[in-house]
């Protein structure tokens, strides 16, 4: 008897009752279980482990299958608002930057109306009128860059990062 | 089966119960979900009372792991059972718990207080039966909490789940031969308790 037969014989008896085994192997295993002492130990101890484990009870109680279904629902509603609302965010995304194109084409447009009517050239006015669009916008951004807000900073790093602790589970 | 009759009742006959239960996780369906949690509770519940040694943090994580059913519902294929993929969320979060509780080791998780986690059975044709039954399960269930979590995992799998082997691989992420080793040794390590059993 070679450790390739014990070890067969291990693999064997794991996988009867749960596994297809052929007829041809399982003879096999009968017949080596009544030469080895150690394997048929092995199997009994197995099938005895196996009854035991069985046999524990442990039962959910119905209280916390309602309160894990509660909890799931509220979640869902949760998850179903949430998507809902950034549903609602990307259509006002679109929305402001088709009304910002539209916006943009038709100051230009008033910007070649303006050099036209008062025989400015049409190169400084309607890049300035651009400017003028965006200064706002450009001195807000240049500001919050030179004095950023710690606790919002601390705040958007904390949302990403618990964010990014939830994808890699 | 309640859910396999809601998928029925709703769904498309010709796809498979995985397929369906796929598809309404996608969409996040909560009669699909009700279902589920009412088909697999025990079976869960009893995984993650095996793995953590402790009932109390078993339900909290129950509930976490349905959570996270709910929003990882889209990543289930519907190619292999559900029940396995249930056990593998059942599985990440237990470890992630065990991890944060006690990094040093999964097998040091356990509440000297928490004596007997387990509810007792409910056979036994006289009182005199009942009550030994109710010891012996006692007495098992102390010692089932001396076999390490990583042998008490696979067993459970295995004789309560009735896993095949390469299924508990796939959920626990191991290779099938440390499967077979850790089923070998927890065999043996269950061992005196059997005998204690028998006698």
């Amino acid at each position: 008897m070679t450790n390739h037969d014990h070890e067969r014989a291990v693999d064997l008896i794991m996988q009867r009752g749960t596994e297809d085994v052929v007829a041809a192997d399982l003879r096999w295993l009968e017949s080596h279980l009544e030469d080895c002492a150690d394997c048929a130990q092995f199997a009994s101890d197995f099938d005895n482990a196996g009854r035991l484990l069985r046999a524990t009870a442990i039962t959910a109680t119905p209280t916390l299958v309602a309160a894990t279904q509660a909890r799931v629902r509220a979640r869902a509603m949760y998850l179903a608002e949430q998507r809902s609302r950034m549903v609602l965010i990307a259509i006002s995304f679109c929305l402001g930057a088709m009304s910002s194109a539209v916006s943009a084409f038709l100051w230009w447009r008033f910007g070649s109306w303006v050099a036209e009517r008062f025989g400015w050239s049409a190169a400084i006015v309607q890049p300035g009128i651009m400017l003028a669009l965006l200064l706002p916008a450009l001195v807000i951004a240049g500001l919050m860059l030179a004095f950023p807000h710690p606790v919002l900073e601390e705040r958007f790093i904390t949302a990403w990062a618990r964010e990014r602790g939830g994808d890699n589970q | 089966m309640i859910a396999t009759a809601f998928i029925a009742s709703s769904l498309v006959p010709m796809e498979t119960e995985e397929a369906q239960i796929a598809r309404g996780l996608r969409r996040r369906d909560p009669e699909l979900l009700d279902a589920l949690i009412e088909q697999y509770q025990h079976r869960l519940l009893r995984y993650l009372v095996h793995l953590t040694g402790n009932r109390a943090v078993a339900e909290d994580l129950f509930q976490e792991v349905w959570i996270r059913v709910l929003e990882k519902g889209h990543l289930y294929d519907g190619r292999n059972r559900f029940v396995t993929w249930l056990m593998s969320i059942g599985h990440n979060v237990a470890i992630d718990y065990l991890r944060k509780r006690c990094p040093e080791s999964l097998d040091e998780m356990r509440d000297p207080d928490e004596g007997a986690p387990f509810e007792p059975p409910a056979h036994g044709p006289s009182p005199y039966d009942e009550a030994a039954a109710h010891q012996q399960q006692e007495r098992f269930n102390e010692a089932l909490q001396q076999v390490p979590a990583l042998f008490r995992e696979v067993l459970v799998l295995r004789f309560q789940e009735q896993m095949k082997l390469e299924e508990i691989a796939k959920l626990i992420h191991i290779p099938l031969a440390t499967v077979k080793t850790r089923i070998y040794r927890g065999v043996q390590a269950l061992r005196p308790l059997i005998k204690g059993a028998a006698q």
